[in-house]
């Protein structure tokens, strides 16, 4: 300890302990050549054996120093104002290096920190490694039936909740709303472990009925709407024309669900008690906390068992129910990108520290001469290492702080250019984990980088290097092999990840050329919703959907206008079973199903979607006359193969006397895509809105909207303003929500292949760069090295076309091994990425030979500079140049 | 470098801490030249010692508080710093003595042993 403190005085005082051992040095010189003078030698004699006798007085302070302080961060101090100077010495190198270093860490660290917020961070709940979805498929809603089964048989859960999604209309404050809201079981929020920030959650007892209307709002419609006034709770507000009581405000950071209706605001008990025997509507999710001790393996054993006995005894239902671990279902979809994305950027930072590798190399030969004159001096290897290190430290350090601002600004520009839906990116942000990732990848980059050479640095040879002056001869071969090894991997490297970019481009450009079946480009969409409104009433409403479009059609501008209940490719996915006239009655779980769509008359018309054989749903379809319903190509394929589905007749529901109530197929239209972009069109139906007796009599919030699409001329967002007043003109309380672009809704679609792919191809592009500078380099240096060389050649007779052979065939060989290596390595990462790829195969035969040809003619510009100065290196000059 | 006298043993790793205390045990307070020609007369001149190697020995020594320096005159009026063994030194003496005590008795042992 007293050391410690010793030691930490003279780190901080190394002066006065310097100038202390001068003097000391000096007093036993002087001792020493009395001694000897004693012995009779002359004074001069004397002085000579006294350094003999002493030994190297350099050599004794440096080991002094060595004793006296902390050697190491003394040390580290010299050598990183020594570093400090020569980077100084050598702007260009220091700025190309810097700037290289820079841009791989930053880009890594930028990827990281996104990785980081939505694949490492637990989702904020607590324990949340606890919470569980139980959902069939793993993504599919559960009947209320089912879920309060399997929440009275199981032993494996603390607790299981359930919610449905619920879209009411918030009126009677200034302004109408519609809103995105959760109905939930009484215990799903405290399940969370989350307190509200004012107010109290739900107590059991209130979701049951006549008890269950209250509601929790989250910060943001609490701020939005209620001005954040703390006396909010105990008021009433009015949703779909019902009281509700505020009971509690949530925190501003609570989210929930984190996986699906994720941008529900507000939460209001969800009454079981009527639909508990409900075994075939399955619209709820089932979220559930393990208890302490049970595995997920024996939750879902017990499930199983679970799920096996109610199939028995509920045939049809409870089938392939899955318990997944809720940050499965919140970030399953979106990892594999991201660890590409992450590993495609760990690719680019290695390309960096093979450049910066390089350079060093270059370097270090440059500095041969003074390491020679440093270890003959006295500084021992591991000072000489350590000197380097510490330098390339230094240099890796400044990179990595470049780095971190390159990484803060492209945090920002990536949550901008990440997709909608992305989960969590909101949260991306520079924490502590990503300061750690970034000091390790700092480190490691620097040893990556440094390492070989600083050991070329201290194999140099001392005698060698001074007595030849370092420059002249041809370089050794081992160190030519470590740099032919640096530009093969920077060319593999590169290979690779031009075959990513180059597999999402395609991907991309397949994605986009999906035909969507219908024609985007000029349609406007917006939902209006009439539910809890007079115009809600039985009656009212076909009245004023009619009455409603054509208003909308008279608007100048507008082309066409229709409605539907559910927006292709944005809107809600129902689906419905239904039997088939003249066909057996199916087995339970294996009726005929379809996505069920409910049309206004003028529909396809403005989404120009083909109408292919029959006719189209008109005004004349209407309650007086018998139901029609329209079918895409897929359900008449399924159903009816071989066969014509004209004039086939299918039904959706009973009348009251438990009579099919049956719809003639009056025409087929084309597979438009549905709700997934990349998946091919399901069997889908479209029932005549006028003739459909819950859309327009149901006041029931999720049959009390209509979807309006509008084609225009011109920019159709210049339109929503229009036909928002022709809305409110009939009632200036209902609300319109959803007000979007076909084309808008088409891009959101592709938005994800879109953002993996520009990552990629910036990432490939400047994987591209940074390989032939690197290349680039090599060869100049080469070349630069050899001029004595190639002038010996020259002069013995070699042609100036030999010697351009010579030096492009050298650089080209070792671009072309790392060429065959990379595409090794592409095939062997295709499985990795084919999982992300639309429309292309990870092996593509044009991507792989196009990105061939583009790495060939980098590479052979690349050498062709060199070779050309090499080609004309005058004789007589090289050789005298020694 | 000259070459080396055969019979001159090199300085055994450790050694010269337990030499540099037991002398200025033995003789008082000494300046480093005195200490390193000691040394030398002592050993007949079988120690090989560059006598600037002395100084990280005596600074970590003075590190550990198991010997002080001082500025003072020597016997020429010469101006030298002496060190001088402390409390805390001549306890780690007695340690060191004890244990090279044993491990070269251990080691005579060992190679009477092998003779």
């Amino acid at each position: 300890m007293r050391r410690f403190f010793a030691r930490l005085r003279n780190l901080l005082n190394s002066g006065r302990a310097e100038r202390d051992l001068s003097r000391e040095i000096a007093s036993h010189l002087d001792l020493l050549q009395e001694a000897y003078e004693r012995r009779g030698l002359s004074p001069e004699e004397a002085r000579l054996a006294a350094r003999r006798a002493y030994g190297g007085v350099e050599q004794a302070r440096e080991l002094h120093r060595d004793a006296r302080s902390f050697l190491w961060v003394e040390h580290r101090i010299r050598d990183m104002r020594y570093g400090a100077r020569n980077l100084a010495r050598t702007p260009g190198f220091t700025a190309v290096a810097l700037l290289t270093l820079a841009l791989g860490i930053g880009a890594t660290t930028a990827i990281f920190s996104v990785v980081n917020a939505v694949l490492l961070r637990p989702l904020p709940y607590r324990d949340a490694g606890k919470l569980v979805t139980l959902l069939h498929g793993g993504t599919g809603p559960v009947a209320s039936g089912n879920y309060l089964d399997w929440r009275d048989q199981n032993r494996s859960f603390d607790a299981m909740g359930a919610a449905d999604a619920w879209g009411p209309n918030l009126t009677g404050i200034d302004h109408p709303e519609h809103l995105a809201a959760l109905q939930v079981t009484q215990n799903l929020l405290p399940m969370l472990g989350i307190q509200p920030a004012l107010g109290r959650l739900f107590r059991p007892g209130e979701d049951q009925p006549g008890n269950e209307h209250e509601v929790i709002l989250s910060d943001r419609l609490w701020r939005r709407r209620f001005s954040a006034d703390p006396a909010v709770l105990g008021r009433t507000i009015l949703l779909d024309g019902a009281a509700y009581t505020i009971i509690g405000v949530m925190p501003r950071e609570f989210r929930f669900p984190p996986f699906w209706a994720t941008r529900a605001e507000l939460w209001a008990p969800d009454v079981l008690a009527d639909r508990a025997q409900n075994r075939g509507g399955n619209s709820m999710r089932v979220f559930a906390r393990l208890k302490d001790g049970v595995t997920l393996a024996e939750a879902r054993a017990e499930m199983a068992g679970i799920t096996a006995r109610l199939e028995r005894q509920y045939p049809g239902t409870n089938r392939d129910v899955r318990v997944t671990p809720l940050k499965e279902n919140v970030v399953g979809n979106i990892r594999s990108p991201l660890l590409i994305l992450l590993a495609s950027v760990a690719f680019v930072l290695l390309i960096a520290c093979a450049n910066v590798a390089h350079m060093l190399l270059a370097r270090t030969s440059d500095r041969e001469r003074e390491i020679a004159v440093r270890t003959a001096l006295g500084a021992a290897k591991s000072r000489v290492i350590g000197q380097f290190l510490t330098e390339n430290l230094l240099l890796a350090g400044l990179g990595a702080v470049t780095g971190l601002a390159l990484a803060a600004w492209g945090i920002k520009a990536l949550v901008k250019l990440a997709p909608g839906e992305l989960p969590r990116i909101q949260t991306v942000s520079i924490d502590l984990p990503v300061l750690v990732f970034l000091l390790i990848v700092t480190l490691l980059t620097t040893l990556l980088f440094g390492l070989a050479p600083a050991m070329r640095a201290a194999a140099a040879e001392v005698n060698g290097a001074l007595k030849d002056g370092g420059r002249s001869g041809s370089e050794g071969v081992r160190r030519n092999r470590v740099r032919a090894f640096l530009v093969a991997s920077e060319f593999a490297l590169a290979f690779m990840l031009l075959i990513g970019a180059g597999l999402m481009i395609r991907s991309f450009i397949a994605l986009k050329a999906v035909d969507p079946g219908f024609n985007p480009h000029g349609v406007l969409s917006m939902v209006v919703s009439v539910a809890g409104s007079a115009e809600a009433q039985p009656g009212r409403r076909v009245m004023f959907y009619r009455q409603l479009l054509d208003r909308v059609r008279a608007l100048p501008g507008v082309e066409a206008a229709g409605g539907i209940n559910h927006l292709p490719v944005a809107g809600d996915l129902w689906g419905w079973p239904f039997i088939i006239e003249g066909r057996p009655k199916p087995r339970p779980g294996e009726s005929p199903g379809a996505v069920y769509r409910i049309v206004m008359p003028g529909y396809f018309q403005t989404m120009r979607l083909p109408l292919r054989r029959g006719r189209e749903i008109t005004d004349a379809d209407d309650s007086r006359t018998p139901g029609v319903v329209l079918i895409n190509e897929r359900a008449a394929a399924t159903y009816w193969p071989g066969e014509d589905p004209l004039g086939k007749r299918i039904s959706f529901e009973n009348d009251k006397e438990k009579r099919p109530i049956w719809l003639t197929i009056i025409g087929v239209v084309k597979d438009a895509r549905q709700y997934d972009w990349a998946a091919r069109p399901d069997p889908e139906v479209y029932l005549a809105a006028l003739q459909h007796h819950d859309f327009l009599e149901d006041p029931a919030a999720h049959w009390s909207y209509l979807t309006l699409v509008l084609r225009t001329r011109g920019n159709p967002a210049d339109l929503a303003a229009a036909v928002k007043r022709t809305v409110w003109s009939f009632d200036k309380n209902l609300p319109i929500s959803e007000v979007l672009t076909m084309d808008a809704v088409v891009a959101g679609a592709t938005a994800e292949a879109r953002f993996e792919m520009l990552l990629l191809a910036v990432f490939a592009a400047v994987a591209l760069l940074l390989a032939v500078v690197g290349i680039y380099g090599v060869m100049n240096y080469a070349v630069s090295r050899r001029t004595h060389e190639i002038g010996i050649r020259i002069s013995l007779g070699a042609s100036r076309a030999e010697v351009l052979r010579l030096v492009a065939r050298q650089g080209m060989i070792q671009a072309l091994a790392g060429l065959a290596l990379g595409a090794i390595g592409a095939l062997l990462l295709a499985r990795l990425i084919a999982g992300i790829l639309y429309g292309v195969r990870p092996t593509d035969p044009a991507t792989f030979i196009v990105v061939m040809l583009v790495l060939v003619l980098a590479a052979v510009t690349a050498v062709c500079v060199p070779a050309h100065k090499a080609s004309r290196v005058e004789p007589m000059i090289a050789l005298r140049h020694e | 470098m000259p070459s080396e006298d055969e019979s001159r043993v090199p300085l055994l790793q450790g050694t010269l801490d337990l030499m540099v205390l037991s002398t200025l045990k033995t003789m008082g307070p000494q300046h480093a030249y005195a200490i390193a020609a000691r040394l030398e007369q002592i050993s007949e001149d079988l120690l090989h010692l560059n006598q600037g190697t002395l100084y990280p020995a005596l600074v970590r020594l003075e590190q550990q508080g198991r010997i002080k320096g001082s500025w003072g005159r020597t016997e020429s009026n010469r101006e030298a710093k002496f060190y001088a063994i402390t409390k805390a030194g001549e306890k780690a003496l007695a340690g060191e003595t004890l244990r090279w005590r044993r491990m070269s008795g251990l080691v005579d042992k060992l190679l009477a042993q092998g003779a």
